[in-house]
């Protein structure tokens, strides 16, 4: 089994590291999955038994690598999965900032590593040379099917997010004010976050924020017969949605999310060769 | 832009109706005054006074008057309720508690009267969030008695100078020890703490001391807990009137201007910890 | 005493406090003939920072003559005096520092601008000497580099980072996270960073070695450093030796010693690494000591249910010297031959800071303030950092040395 890759252009660099850093405000622990086509940073603590989960999917299409060699655990199964905790990459990463190159691969020291080694510019002719070697449990392959791609939801609405800017700044207040948050939308494009608890009621309301088609008859998917002024709510953990807007790093260029009524919360963000799916569940 | 379109049933209800087009006009002030959680709203004709008290000894005030609001409507002579401050500032920064260059969040504040919860309509680019906050029943504000006949010592400083004292002030002292004299050492703020103690001396001539009228040499000491939190207000404001009577009695006034260049007061009356004479 | 330190001189002053206050938490003041010396040791004994400001330092210089006065405070009480560092050049235009013996007060008088003045009546407490004797002639290897280098390598290591290991061949040197051996070492990133020669400004290895000290005691100094813009000089040798690290101007004197660990062994960890044979420059990069496979199936084929419980990991690759030891001698295992030995008597084990227990020299002796007999403690009484002479000579037959 082996994995090793090598990145030379600051903008990937700067573009994979602002994706771990994401991930690393949303989680301590994840799974890394690596395939020849793409790396994927999963979550999955049950959304029955009240946890988030999370779904990221980098598409080695767009070209985070320069070179990318992988073999994974059999010829049919050529992947590797990885436990680690996606801090130490982005610290890791933070320190290779403007890095002449960068490689990455899987290595054995004291235990399964991701090795990162970056060629630093250096006030001599020799570059500075940082490695940092994350530990990593390897995942058997048995394992495996425990981190399959969650499927979209059958969802009551579906829903275009408003500027997570201002999506953030809101719920960071009502944190201040109530443990939990209505989130709704109707298929009119709007969507209101409220809290009540005894003392306060806050009701935040956007409008016009569209709908997106799903299916190809351009309709709502599952929810056709849907009065459009009907909302779909969905009450959640203030603290589990509040994390998912602190950890957004750049806008999106498609940020959306599919309400199951009284179920739980779906976001897809959207950018450039990056997707990620947040699974918020529904608190009682 | 004011909520012109905001429709609301019983509209002319309220008792009282507060606009403005920039909502930090009211929520800075208010973080001056921010003691605790109590805060007792009282409006009239003139505007809206905010008190805070703290164990009897300590009240601040925030005064800011009607011209300052796109709206003041106040169907009665007086109207007071008491709300929960935090919640309020909460509310009154649901977008936000930093500017954008250019965008503003404007206020409509209404209240109904005993029994109803203050209701505020914030909007900001097209977003509106509508608070309903619980109000409970006004209390007396206590009278510190503090008038300018009994005055004995009076400096304005520019608030500037007091701010670096007040930041680097020993939080190990219990007490703020306020000296003001005709002569040496004039205006002097100490602290006794733990590992000694600290004087900090601002000469009658010095450029940053507008104005000096002190009559007799007066030595109090106030609870460093309960002037503390008056670097808030000093932080906000351009100067500041440091006043002590026959009694000891503290008075801070600060000139606070807002966004847009308006001025609004903001005082704290503070009684002595225990009183020290010195000739 | 009576002193003026005025215009840029305070904020040196008031940063060499704050980085003082990194290592220890009382301030010892001497002021002397040659110079103020402010010094500070931490409470374990293995770290000691001294700053000398020299007469020409300061405006106006008036030490003590007859009696000498020697004092020591609480750092955190002369950090109160300079609060806020950014605002002090800016604001304050002299800083008078007089001694009142009687109300046995030290005040330190800021006259800022606009008029106004910061008077700081500070208690203090009579003590002795504290003193290190260290002699960086003496040492194998000498580096010297501008801070802006220090800083940046010690940025690649979380401020969590306890202690730092450095090699150094004749051409290189390396810094490497030092992990505690327990529970958490297999779990714990590590990071190591590669410098050549050429990045210092003076690069002497006589004696290739490699070196354990307390990382965070390194940032004091250079936070200091990086303000003076002075380059660092990086004075040691063999591991249980101290390494020092100082910088000096025509008016400042700035030494900082720190304990290294005695006895390296090759951490288990890092097939890199090795105390007894020069270290080399990592490996060509290729795949052919990082085989996962035979782990992979050592994983498989175990009981454990789960994929997270890992058995142990089979031994690691060859290039280990079999004739090194594999254990680090720790508390308890008495070396022959160890100077500090000595200064063990008396020392107390300090449980509250984890790193400190394995740096096994005390680097000082009584300057603990149990008895007030100031006056008649002599520089024998006072052990020191060094090697104890008697013992070191036999070891300096080594032919290796200069």
């Amino acid at each position: 089994m082996r994995f090793r890759a090598k990145m030379v252009d600051v903008g990937c660099l700067n573009n994979f590291t602002r994706v771990v850093n994401t991930i690393s405000k949303l989680t301590k622990t994840c799974t890394l999955r690596l395939t020849t086509d793409n790396l994927f940073f999963m979550l999955s603590d049950k959304v029955a038994n009240g946890g988030v989960s999370m779904w990221c999917e980098l598409s080695q299409q767009g070209n985070f690598f320069d070179e990318f060699q992988l073999e994974g655990v059999s010829a049919e199964a050529n992947e590797i999965y990885l436990e680690l905790q996606p801090e130490n990459l982005s610290r890791a990463l933070r320190t290779a900032q403007n890095a002449k190159s960068l490689k990455i691969k899987l290595t054995k020291k004291h235990c399964p590593c991701l090795t990162l080694a970056a060629e630093l510019p250096s006030l001599s002719s020799v570059s500075r040379v940082v490695t940092h070697d994350i530990p990593v449990d390897v995942i058997p392959r048995r394992l495996w099917q425990d981190f399959k791609e969650p499927i979209v939801p059958d969802f009551d609405v579906s829903i275009y997010l408003p500027p997570l800017k201002t999506m953030k700044n809101v719920v960071d207040r009502m944190k201040n004010l109530s443990q939990h948050l209505v989130l709704e939308a109707n298929l009119n494009g709007e969507m209101n976050l409220k809290i009540e608890t005894d003392l306060v009621s806050v009701s935040t309301h956007f409008k016009d924020l569209g709908n997106p088609s799903w299916g190809d008859d351009g309709s709502q998917g599952p929810s056709r017969d849907r009065a459009p002024e009907v909302m779909a709510h969905t009450r959640v953990d203030i603290k589990k949605l509040q994390q998912f807007l602190a950890g957004q790093q750049v806008n999106p260029s498609k940020a959306m999310c599919n309400i199951v009524n009284k179920r739980m919360v779906h976001f897809i963000l959207l950018h450039e060769d990056v997707s990620l799916q947040y699974f918020i569940p529904a608190v009682a | 832009m004011p909520l012109s379109t905001q429709s609301e049933a019983g509209d002319d209800q309220y008792i009282l109706v507060a606009s403005l087009d920039n909502v930090r006009n009211l929520s800075n002030i208010l973080k001056a005054i921010t003691l605790n959680d109590h805060a007792l709203f009282n409006a009239t004709p003139n505007g809206l006074k905010v008190t805070v008290e703290d164990s009897k000894c300590l009240q601040a005030n925030a005064f800011i008057q009607a011209d300052i609001f796109q709206e003041f409507t106040i169907r009665e002579d007086s109207v007071g309720f008491l709300v929960n401050l935090t919640v309020l500032l909460d509310c009154l920064t649901i977008f936000g508690g930093s500017t954008v260059p250019g965008v503003t969040t404007a206020l409509r504040m209404c209240y109904n009267g005993y029994g109803y919860p203050l209701t505020l309509f914030l909007e900001e680019g097209g977003v509106v969030t509508v608070c309903k906050i619980n109000t409970q029943e006004p209390e007396e504000p206590i009278d510190f008695d503090f008038c300018s006949t009994n005055v004995t010592n009076k400096v304005i400083l520019q608030s500037e100078s007091l701010r670096e004292a007040f930041s680097e002030l020993d939080m190990t002292s219990e007490v703020l020890q306020i000296t003001m004299s005709p002569s040496q050492p004039y205006f002097r703020l100490s602290t006794f703490g733990n590992s000694g103690n600290a004087h900090y001396d601002y000469p009658k001539d010095s450029d940053m001391m507008e104005l000096f009228q002190c009559t007799k040499t007066q030595t109090n000491r106030y609870k460093m807990s309960l002037l503390k939190p008056s670097t808030k207000a000093l932080a906000l404001s351009s100067k500041v009137s440091v006043r002590t009577d026959n009694r000891g009695f503290l008075s801070l006034q600060y000139l606070v201007r807002n966004d847009d260049g308006q001025i609004c007061f903001v005082e704290y009356y503070c009684c002595p910890d225990e009183e020290v004479e010195v000739e | 005493m009576d002193c003026m330190v005025t215009g840029g001189n305070v904020k040196v002053l008031a940063k060499a406090v704050h980085s003082l206050s990194r290592i220890g938490e009382e301030m010892y003041l001497e002021p002397q003939e040659d110079g103020l010396t402010l010094r500070t040791v931490n409470s374990s004994r293995s770290a000691y920072a001294c700053f000398l400001f020299s007469p020409l330092f300061f405006q106006k210089y008036a030490p003590c003559r007859n009696p000498v006065f020697r004092c020591k405070m609480t750092v955190k009480s002369v950090q109160a005096v300079f609060r806020s560092l950014s605002s002090l050049e800016k604001t304050v235009e002299r800083c008078h520092i007089e001694l009142n013996r009687e109300k046995c007060r030290l005040t330190f008088t800021l006259h800022c601008k606009h008029g106004l003045l910061k008077t700081h009546n500070l208690s203090f407490q009579d003590s002795e000497s504290l003193q290190a004797v260290f002699d960086t002639d003496s040492c194998a290897n000498v580096l010297r580099a501008q801070p802006r280098l220090l800083v940046d390598t010690v940025l690649h290591f979380p401020p969590s980072l306890e202690e730092v290991s450095v090699s150094v061949s004749a051409e290189r040197v390396w810094f490497r996270s030092h992990v505690e051996e327990g529970a958490d070492q297999s779990r714990a990133m590590l990071t190591e960073l590669c410098l050549s020669a050429q990045e210092f400004e003076h690069f002497a290895v006589s004696h290739p070695t490699h070196i354990t000290f307390c990382l965070k005691e390194m940032r004091g100094l250079l936070m200091f450093a990086e303000a003076s813009g002075l380059p660092v000089s990086l004075y040691f040798d063999e591991p249980g030796r101290p390494v020092v690290l100082s910088l000096t101007d025509s008016v400042l004197e700035v030494s900082f010693v720190l304990a290294t660990l005695s006895e390296e062994s090759p951490p288990l960890n890092h097939s890199n690494s090795s105390a007894e044979r020069k270290p080399n420059p990592p490996p060509p990069d290729d795949f052919l000591n990082d085989d996962i496979d035979s782990y992979l199936i050592a994983m498989e084929t175990s009981e454990l249910a789960g994929g997270s419980d890992c058995p142990p990991p089979p031994p690691p690759p060859p290039p280990c010297d079999p004739g090194v030891s594999r254990h680090r001698p720790r508390e308890g295992e008495e070396e022959e031959g160890e100077q500090e030995e000595e200064e063990e008597e008396g020392e107390e084990t300090e449980t509250g800071r984890p790193p400190n227990k394995k740096f096994r020299s005390l680097l000082f002796g009584s300057v603990l303030p149990t008895s007030s007999q100031a006056a008649n403690q002599t520089l024998r009484n006072q052990e020191v950092l060094a090697s104890d002479s008697e013992e070191e000579e036999e070891e300096e037959e080594d032919p290796a040395s200069p």
